[in-house]
């Protein structure tokens, strides 16, 4: 868990560039941010930590501008700004690099690396000089990729790059980073790390969100710890240990049992059946699910897992290749993602505010949707068994706070999260399909949501999960199917499978190259 | 600065951002949940927010009462069931479309051509066979627009408003060609002109049918598989097939439902008036929309319903009344119904970012 801490690191000693004075800031009736206040120096590279609705993101975008607090103000060099104004906080040199990707698809690099600061004269674009900024800053990051690319071609991880070049364009002296490996695999999260040191030893100030405690432990020099919007410490990195960090990110002792993993017992019959599958991006996959089993889908982003798991099911088409479920004593060929539906499967997508919920739209009532034949007479609703569902299925998943009659899209990442599950969890899947299941999900929530996944393999479903996040699929995962360029290069039962088994597979042992 | 806070409590202190309201809501909650939001109704107050929400029951009433109170001959009976007799035939066309609406499709333009089509269809046809003939007719012609409309959107994809634009144009010219572009006068003792001048009180019947049919959708929106699908379809489309749906009959059903609510909105028109043209029903659309958006249903889709449908019509349409009363001839109503379209709908947008969405 350690990282090489040294102790030459200066920690934050130095005079501030950025300041963050009793900052509050409060939506509704709830305080997202209350009274927190953070100095960063040059040169230091700052963590910010706490579980999802913590106040990290909404604090950082406060010190962007792009939120006015209700109370408090930021100081750059010692200079108050105006409250909640972008263009300021730009100028100011704050630049945050959004959690959301913020680029515009149809737009190629170079363009949106400038963004919003185009060089043109008389209204006309200047090709050469945006080439130029665009190039340097790419430079600058040391990645390489072809400035005339539409960002639509891109891998999600060269996505991220593109939006740290567009920061950097912009020569701050604060960088923001909101969750920047997310969806990063190991080895360009290694990259990034190693990118943001450089950018710091440089005398850049760097503020940098993450849930993932060993990356604060890598590059970090200082950490704060918010909880519920509340400012819990602040603590020179030496000085403190990962367990430390945890517990003052929940408040609470948590065991951090990701690592237990589960007694599987003898897998059953084959219930998920794919041969021969082709799709964009999927190239002849063989794959098997036997009930009682969780496969796991291992790789870097771009490898083809997603495209093989909607191919497979049906979300998308695929060119070729016979999928079949076989489920309480019938065989059906899954020929469209209903009848994949209809046979037994559960899908919990990778993009789940895009693809899994209905935002404006109660707990209950997102719940209620794959539900519905089981909620209703001859189509007619019945509200009464709908609230009976959600409130039990909310039990299930320990959704919270337990308000099924409250809309989707109050909730946090991680309780959203589980309202995807409870949602499937209904209708007592005999097939489930996960993608990227706790990916920008608390610890707290993401042992819960590996505990019903766990439950249900020992119901006898049959549990395909593909993420990338090493140590959850070793955790979840009784055989681990690594993918690279969109074919099955290896496959790992747990007991061989370790990160080094299952990195050197998806890398193809020649190192994980950014890049094009 | 870093000042370590770690053993203080998680009770909310009083802090002295915002206002104290706003702490006095925020309980404690168990463990470390997302931060304590204790219920809906204790959101921050957002004036649009509001506005969008809650705001035509207190502006349609206002309307009202100003209206009887200022405005002479308003509170007339006569005047009354002129108010319904003119509502009614919008008022049905709008509970429908709210189904489209609904479903994060904008609208359906064609109702324009729809409502002229059945009119026309009901007059004309029943003047040389029977009315229960031209009934089953129009009705013919009312699933084929909604066939049409709602497979082109649901099933190709394609952009709800050209698509019913098109239809609208095509309609038109197909009524056109066919009646010459004839105006039809229905016999003076035949039972749809007897519908169309009964009255029980101030309600005339065709008033009576609107709220029996807004009460129908209502109920098909709120208590049916099918109006919960369409509500979820509006909200997210993509969560909604994922979750084994049947999207593209979801669409389909949504433009069914708006061409019967045209249909029978262009039968009570023709039961009004005794006559049908194939210009008759210039401006339903927008007066639909009109009563649809302000009522607060969402042009995002997902958020809505048809009993604020039913009151928006009652706000657009006294309204109008006023206008007329006031001696402001058509020009000035279309400019009226334009501007609120406008202002609704920048609301209903505001009203959307205020909320976070």
């Amino acid at each position: 868990m350690s990282g090489h801490v040294t102790d030459e690191r200066a920690p934050g000693s130095g005079r501030p560039i950025i300041e963050a004075d009793h900052i509050s800031k409060h939506f509704g009736g709830v305080f997202a941010v209350d009274d927190v206040s953070l100095t960063v120096s040059p040169g230091e590279i700052h963590g910010v930590v706490g579980e999802n609705g913590a106040g990290k993101s909404t604090l950082m975008r406060v010190l962007a501008g792009i939120l006015r607090p209700d109370n408090g103000s930021v100081l750059v060099d010692g200079r108050q700004l105006e409250a909640g104004d972008t263009r300021a906080a730009l100028d100011a040199g704050v630049a945050l690099v959004h959690q959301e990707l913020s680029l515009v698809p149809e737009m190629t690099v170079a363009e949106n690396i400038l963004l919003g600061s185009t060089p043109s004269q008389a209204g006309l674009i200047k090709t050469q000089e945006l080439k130029q900024v665009a190039a340097d800053a790419l430079d600058e990051i040391h990645v390489s990729v072809d400035l005339d690319e539409p960002v639509v071609r891109l891998s999600v991880a060269l996505r991220q790059f593109v939006e740290i070049a567009r920061a950097v364009a912009r020569k701050p002296r604060v960088l923001i980073l909101d969750e920047p490996t997310a969806t990063l695999t190991p080895a360009e999260t290694d990259y990034l790390l190693d990118m943001l040191e450089r950018l710091a030893e440089r005398g850049l100030a760097i503020i940098y969100i993450s849930h993932r405690i060993p990356e604060i432990f890598r590059i970090c020099h200082r950490v704060t710890v918010l909880r519920d919007g509340k400012h819990v410490d602040t603590v020179a990195i030496a000085d403190t240990r990962p367990e430390d960090l945890v517990d003052k990110m929940v408040g609470r002792e948590l065991k951090l049992d990701l690592q237990d993993r589960r007694e599987a017992g003898e897998p059953g019959p084959v219930v998920l059946r794919a041969i021969g599958i082709r799709a964009p991006g999927v190239n002849d996959v063989d794959l098997d699910v036997r009930a009682g089993q969780i496969v796991g889908l291992g790789g870097l982003v771009g490898a083809g897992r997603t495209e093989l798991v909607r191919a497979i099911i049906g979300a998308d088409l695929r060119s070729a290749g016979q999928v079949t479920i076989t489920a309480g004593g019938s065989t059906t060929r899954v020929t469209s993602y209903r009848s994949a539906v209809a046979a037994g499967l559960a899908y919990v997508p990778e993009e789940r505010r895009a693809d899994g919920l209905a935002l404006t739209m109660t707990v209950a009532d997102n719940v209620a949707l794959p539900n519905r034949h089981q909620v209703s007479r001859s189509s007619v609703l019945l509200v009464r068994r709908i609230a009976e569902l959600a409130k039990r299925l909310a039990d299930t998943v320990g959704l919270r706070p337990p308000e099924v009659q409250r809309e989707a899209g109050d909730f946090s990442g991680g309780n959203q999260q589980k309202v995807v599950l409870a949602k499937w969890l209904g209708r007592e899947p005999d097939v489930i399909v996960l993608d990227e299941p706790t990916r920008g999900v608390d610890v707290g929530a993401k042992v819960e949501i590996h505990r019903l996944i766990k439950e249900l393999a020992d119901t006898g479903a049959a549990v395909l999960v593909v993420s990338s996040d090493l140590p959850e699929l070793l955790d979840l995962a009784d055989v681990i199917h690594v993918m690279r360029d969109g074919r099955v290069v290896g496959t790992l039962p747990s007991e061989l499978a370790d990160e080094k088994s299952v990195m050197s597979l998806a890398s193809g042992e020649t190192g994980a190259m950014i890049g094009v | 600065m870093s000042e370590n806070l770690a053993g203080r409590s998680v009770t909310p202190t009083t802090s002295d951002g915002g206002d104290g309201q706003q702490t006095a809501v925020t309980a404690p909650t168990a463990e470390a949940g997302p931060p304590a939001q204790v219920g809906i109704e204790q959101r921050d107050f957002h004036l649009l927010a509001w506005l969008a929400d809650r705001g035509i029951i207190v502006f349609t009433l206002a309307l009202v009462l100003l209206a009887a109170a200022f405005v002479d001959g308003f509170a007339s009976v006569d005047n009354i069931t002129d108010v319904f007799n003119r509502a009614a035939p919008i008022g049905i066309v709008a509970v429908g479309m709210t189904f489209v609406v609904i479903s994060a499709n904008y609208l359906d333009l064609s109702v324009v051509a729809q409502v002229a089509t059945a009119a026309v269809v009901l007059i004309g046809i029943s003047n040389e066979t029977n009315i229960p003939l031209a009934m089953l007719l129009a009705l013919g012609i009312a699933l084929v627009y909604g066939v049409v409309n709602g497979v082109a959107v649901g099933v190709f994809k394609a952009n709800a408003v050209i698509v019913t634009l098109a239809t609208t144009f095509m309609g038109l010219g197909i009524l056109r060609w066919a009646s010459g572009g004839s105006i039809y006068f229905g016999p003076e003792d035949s039972l749809i002109r007897s519908f169309g001048t009964t009255e029980i009180g101030p309600f005339p019947l065709s008033m009576i049918a609107l709220i029996v049919i807004a009460i129908a959708l209502h109920l098909v929106l709120t208590r049916t598989t099918f109006g919960f699908m369409v509500k979820s379809y509006g909200s997210n489309r993509e969560a909604t097939r994922l979750a084994g749906v049947n999207i593209s009959l979801v669409v389909i059903g949504a433009f069914i439902l708006s061409a019967l609510g045209a249909m029978i909105g262009g039968f009570v028109l023709a039961a009004f008036s005794n006559t049908a043209v194939s210009a008759m029903s210039d401006g339903f659309d927008f007066e639909a929309l009109a009563a649809i958006i302000v009522g607060g249903t969402s042009v995002f889709g997902g958020r809505g319903s048809v009993l604020r449908t039913l009151l928006g019509v009652v706000f657009v349409s006294v309204l109008t009344n006023i206008m007329v009363l006031s001696g402001l001839g058509f020009g000035y109503q279309q400019m009226a119904i334009g501007a609120l379209i406008v202002v609704a709908v920048s609301v209903d947008a505001l009203a959307r970012r205020a909320a976070g969405i």
